[in-house]
């Protein structure tokens, strides 16, 4: 059996119980650990499992299943994936070769960033298409994203923004020449991400994405617990111009309010505005909502 | 000793209109250097006597060793011109003073480029050619490669001693001889004519044509016979001189002029340039060597030649070379043909502009330099490095355009890849020193303006080759040179004793610098790689290598030869490539480029710096491309300048351009290493048909894209018949009759086609002319030089790039082996790979 096997959002207590047991029978178990990342190191992981792990790169899941896939149709193979396995990654091509193998796959679930998003208070029926946003380079900065936020603003829905993170990543030189050396790892902050939004805000002029009367939230380390999970509202300028400590560790997310904000949603939300009197305003005066 | 002072230099820096800059050029062995030797010494930087023997900017040792010169020397003269002659010249001038600054090149075609790099800084080119060999091959290279300058050309016929003294012709045969060589230089200047320098064909009753010897020191052109009889026979100087060339004969019984060879009674008539430019000089030669020192004397005193007595004491051929440098002194002639002829920097920047500056040409440089202004932003193109006495460092050797330079201020140094508005390949610092270049000598000056050629201390770490130094922050960067020889033979060095890797390492870094050829690198095998023009070319680079750069003893291998890698049809279905992750497909193919549009973009003529609108219209009026296709070339490469195109012809495809770069990306790294033998690709276009794509950019990234184009680009080509292409010289020889056979049978053992096999007239000399495979050159001259006895003197230059027969996918072909062994020792496995490691099924 392959067991795709979800690990949820924080550390390693995340894990189903149905999960575990899964990897306690299993004969390897895989850690794939280039999508996301989870808030603990690989160790602490291996000794609350009681199991090896083998680190699996992209290059390896995207080019050597045959490895990962190896006996699998005679023992019980797993292949660890922070979230869910269905989740902002989906891990469809691996289960499609072992199918092809004639290997029986499970997928064992387990929270993700987009649900586990409701946190901010924001209704998970009222979010639209989740989009990511990559780290702009000097020639690169791909902006096809900004069509899928102004499908949702057309219908007033939320967008959830997944922010890049750069985990081996090959510079361009070094892909070009084939060089298997590494970049450090990068994750993109929240202040880095509001600014390449209004950049192409800038450019694309739609207006859907104004500083000062777009409201968002920027979530922190969700499903963290208490003191290390933290949402930081406000409009897209208060975002942009916060200190970094305001967000502290990678990961983040962000979530462009939509305009179909409910008054419950408002409120909720309010609490965790930097300035609850201005979200409070605008919620009223551009967003439509009646908190009386 | 020297007649000038660094300050007079100084001050002529200031008149840009009394500059003269040029470069002498010519096939090797026409007697440049030997010529330059007499305009040195007018100058008095050397002593006249020793004019001739000396080579003056012969500077390195292995230069006087063999008699030829290898780098290209630059020397700053001072010259005043008789007040009376200010009248002839036909642009804006301030006194009869002029600064020149001359440059002697290489004539042989292994260092071609030095050639270039010496034409880029100057405006004008005294083209030299051997009286009795005539016009060469690499006289027309240089002479083409002047035009493609925009550099205007005057021509000194050389070495008439030799006429004279060993071959004995009659006084009609050398004009004869004279007039042909004439025209067929005036052949290739009509050729390779760009309409912007307007008619600069040479004539000699213009001018524009000296005849000499620079062994003895002297030369003349048709002006200064015509200053002397033109008051004799009260006519103008201009007018004179016409009469004194072509068919113009004079009846001494009537004193008429006339343009038929004989007189009223039917008796022949002597054309004037015999009679009055030939005869005078005949007759010297023929007292002075058959011992006659009377007469000699006598005839002399009325050509207003004196001679003191010691040299009256002189015999033979030192009486003869006394005498005639007296009476036509080659440095007051030469350099009068130059200051009246040649543009100076002001004149010739105004056309010169367009094809040197890559901006738009109405900002602020451009404007810099087409007004040659010295209080404009600071324009200056760095074309070579000049090795310095500290071992390790360089003069950034280059020109002027605009601006002033001085040691201090911070200046920009732009390298060949920056882009305006960039930060890459982009130094600021400051110039430590600025240097006149004075052959052995350099001179330190404060500063240098507009139209100078100038020597700096100081930037040499800052630059690889050559590049563009500004203070305009929106300064574009002046052209890169285009070569005519390209590095096609490479050699593998290793250092024999492992400890001294580090000083080979910096060796070739300096080796880089030093030659504006040369390519070092290493390859993935890990191997030191050292390319060259040619064999001689290497030689000499390998010889300064291991004693001057790296200072080590080195292994060097066998020379081997740089391929190219191309198709031959259309892919034969349309290849597809997934990515890593599956979420994305591209499909391609890949089809041969016509021969003329590859010579073109590598002639630079279609270059990705065009505007693509424009480039479109010619390419679909000259090239036969659709236009739609022709606006959508993603880019060139590789090194995206190179002679491979990428095309988009996709049909609405969403994100296209968010993948672009990428594609771009992997095409260079493609071309750059071919599907068969990761030799550079050439001629091959790839048209991106279809794409499919997730529809989050994160998806998407480079990381995705890159290796997935360069799969599908290979996948194309190995479904198009890839083949490789040799590099062909053309070969020519100079040989007495008697050596061709030895000639044939030395081409034939090598694959050699001759094409062409002439007499030249008036001479027993033939010319062959074949093309040889640069794989089978390798000790071509040491064959033929024992077949023939010694008495042929080949010269090859690279011609161009020959398809070879048969596939490298035929297992067992002659292709298939020659690939397995480029394959081997690049350190590859031997085989290519198969298709389906490059090509992934739906």
């Amino acid at each position: 059996m392959f067991y795709v096997i979800g690990l949820g959002l924080c550390d390693e207590k995340d894990i189903t119980i149905r999960g575990l047991e899964a990897i306690k029978g299993s004969s390897r178990v895989y850690l794939e650990a280039y999508t996301s990342i989870l808030m603990v190191p690989k160790e602490r992981l291996e000794a609350f499992y009681g199991k090896e792990l083998i680190l699996a790169d992209r290059d390896m899941v995207e080019t050597e299943s045959d490895e990962i896939l190896r006996r699998a149709a005679t023992e019980d193979v797993s292949l660890l994936v922070v979230g869910d396995p269905f989740g902002a990654t989906t891990h469809t091509d691996i289960i499609l070769r072992a199918r092809a193998q004639g290997i029986p796959t499970r997928v064992i679930h387990n929270a993700s960033i987009m649900n586990a998003v409701g946190a901010c208070g924001l209704q998970l029926y009222s979010f639209g298409q989740t989009v990511s946003l990559v780290f702009f380079t000097e020639s690169w900065r791909p902006d096809s994203f900004y069509d899928r936020v102004r499908e949702n603003a057309e219908l007033g829905m939320h967008t959830l923004v997944l922010l890049d993170i750069k985990v081996k990543e090959q510079s361009e030189e070094n892909l070009v020449r084939g060089r298997k050396i590494y970049e450090p790892p990068r994750y993109m902050s929240i202040p880095t991400a509001v600014s390449q939004l209004l950049e192409v805000e800038e450019s694309r002029k739609a207006g859907i994405l104004a500083p000062d009367t777009t409201l968002a939230i920027a979530v922190s380390r969700i499903g963290g617990g208490e003191g290390n999970e933290r949402i930081v509202a406000g409009t897209l300028a208060q975002l942009c111009d916060a200190p970094r400590e305001t967000f502290g560790e990678p990961l983040h997310s962000l979530v462009i309010v939509g305009k179909r904000l409910h008054h419950l949603e408002a409120a909720y939300t309010a609490s965790y505005a930097i300035d609850g009197t201005k979200w409070k305003e605008i919620a009223q005066n551009v967003y439509g909502c009646n908190f009386d | 000793m020297v007649n000038f002072t660094v300050d007079q230099i100084r001050a002529l820096m200031d008149k840009p209109t009394n500059i003269r800059n040029m470069s002498v050029i010519a096939h090797v062995d026409h007697g440049k250097s030997t010529l330059t030797d007499s305009l040195v010494s007018k100058a008095g930087i050397i002593a006249a006597a020793k004019a001739g023997d000396m080579r003056f900017t012969d500077t390195r040792e292995d230069e006087k060793e063999r008699g030829i010169t290898i780098k290209s020397t630059a020397i700053s003269m001072y010259f005043e011109v008789d007040k009376e002659e200010l009248s002839a010249i036909k642009q804006q001038t301030d006194g009869n003073e002029f600064l020149i600054n001359l440059i002697d090149s290489p004539g042989h075609v292994d260092f071609s480029s030095e050639v270039t790099a010496a034409l880029r800084v100057t405006d004008g080119a005294l083209v030299v050619v051997d009286c009795v060999e005539g016009v060469c091959v690499q006289t027309e290279t240089v002479l083409r490669q002047s035009l493609g300058e925009r550099i205007k050309p005057v021509v000194i016929i050389n070495k008439v001693d030799r006429a004279l003294l060993e071959l004995q012709v009659s006084k009609e045969d050398l004009y004869q001889s004279f007039s042909r060589t004439i025209e067929s230089v005036n052949v290739i200047i009509s050729t390779y004519l760009d309409a912007a320098l307007g008619d600069v064909q040479v004539y000699p009753e213009k001018g524009t044509v000296a005849f000499g010897s620079g062994l003895h020191g002297w030369a003349f052109t048709l002006r200064q016979f015509a200053a002397r009889y033109g008051k004799k026979f009260g006519v103008d100087r201009e007018k004179m001189m016409g009469k004194l060339w072509g068919d113009n004969f004079f009846n001494p019984a009537t004193r008429k002029w006339s343009t038929k060879s004989t007189d009223a009674d039917g008796k022949p008539l002597e054309r004037a340039f015999n009679m009055f430019v030939l005869d005078p000089i005949f007759k010297i030669f023929e007292c002075t060597m058959n011992f006659q020192k009377e007469k000699l004397f006598s005839m002399i005193e009325k050509l207003d030649v004196k001679l003191t007595s010691d040299e009256r004491d002189l015999e033979g051929k030192a009486l003869l070379k006394v005498v005639m440098r007296k009476f036509l002194p080659a440095g007051d002639s030469l350099l009068e043909m130059i200051v009246i002829n040649l543009p100076s920097p002001r004149t010739a920047q105004r056309y010169r502009v367009e094809t040197l500056y890559e901006g738009p040409l109405d900002d602020e440089s451009a404007i810099g330099i087409r007004d040659c202004d010295p209080k404009a932003p600071l324009v200056c193109y760095i074309s070579k490095m000049v090795p310095t006495s500290d071992k390790g460092r360089f003069y950034a050797f280059g020109r002027i355009f605009s601006g002033t330079i001085r040691s201090g201020p911070k200046i920009r140094i732009q390298g060949p890849n920056y882009q305006p508005g960039k930060k890459e390949d982009l130094f600021v610092k400051s110039v430590q020193r600025t240097v006149l270049m004075m052959g052995r000598y350099v001179e330190p000056i404060e500063d240098c303006p507009a139209g100078n050629i100038v020597g700096l201390v100081g930037i040499d770490q800052f630059l690889l080759k050559t590049g563009t130094l500004t203070t305009s922050e929106t300064a574009h960067n002046m052209k890169v040179m285009k070569f005519s020889v390209s590095p096609v033979v490479q050699v593998a060095v290793e250092v024999k004793n492992a400890a001294d890797l580090p000083k080979l390492v910096e060796g070739l870094k300096r080796l880089s610098k030093s030659d504006p050829c040369v390519l070092a690198w290493i390859a993935d095998t890990g191997e030191h790689i050292v390319a060259g023009a040619g064999e001689l070319h290497l030689e000499i680079c390998l010889k300064d290598l291991q004693e001057d750069h790296a200072g080590v003893p080195l292994k060097i291998s066998d020379p081997v030869v740089g391929y190219r890698e191309t198709v031959k049809a259309e892919s034969s279905i349309v290849a597809l490539s997934k990515s890593q992750n599956k979420h994305n497909r591209l499909y391609t193919k890949a089809m041969p480029l016509a021969e003329e549009l590859t010579q073109a973009i590598e002639n630079g003529k279609i270059n990705p710096r065009d505007d693509f609108k424009v480039r479109a219209r010619v390419l679909a009026d000259e090239y036969g491309w659709d236009v739609t296709d022709a606006r959508k070339i993603w880019c060139f490469g590789p090194d995206t300048t190179g002679p491979n195109l990428l095309v988009d012809v996709t049909k609405g495809v969403q994100y296209l351009n968010e993948i672009k770069d990428s594609c771009v990306a992997a095409f260079q790294w493609a071309t750059k290493e071919g599907v068969c033998a990761e030799e550079i690709m050439r001629g091959v276009r790839v048209n991106v048909l279809d794409v499919t794509l997730h529809t989050d950019a994160i998806h998407r990234g480079g990381g995705q894209i890159i290796p997935t184009m360069r799969r599908s680009t290979y996948a194309a080509c190995m479904l198009a018949d890839p083949s490789l292409q040799e590099p062909v010289y053309l070969v020519e020889i100079q040989c007495p009759e008697n050596a061709i056979g030895g000639i044939y049978s030395c081409l034939n053992k090598r694959r050699g086609q001759v094409f062409s096999e002439e007499q030249r007239p008036g001479t027993p000399m033939f010319t062959v002319k074949a093309y040889l495979p640069v794989m089978e050159s390798f000790g071509f001259n040491g064959d033929l030089r024992q077949a023939t006895g010694g008495q042929a003197f080949p010269q090859s230059v690279f011609d161009h790039w020959e398809l070879m027969n048969g596939s490298p996918l035929e297992k067992g072909s002659k292709l298939e082996e020659l690939v397995k062994s480029i394959r081997t020792r690049k350190g590859l496995k031997p085989d290519i790979p198969p298709l389906d490691s490059f090509y992934d099924k739906l």
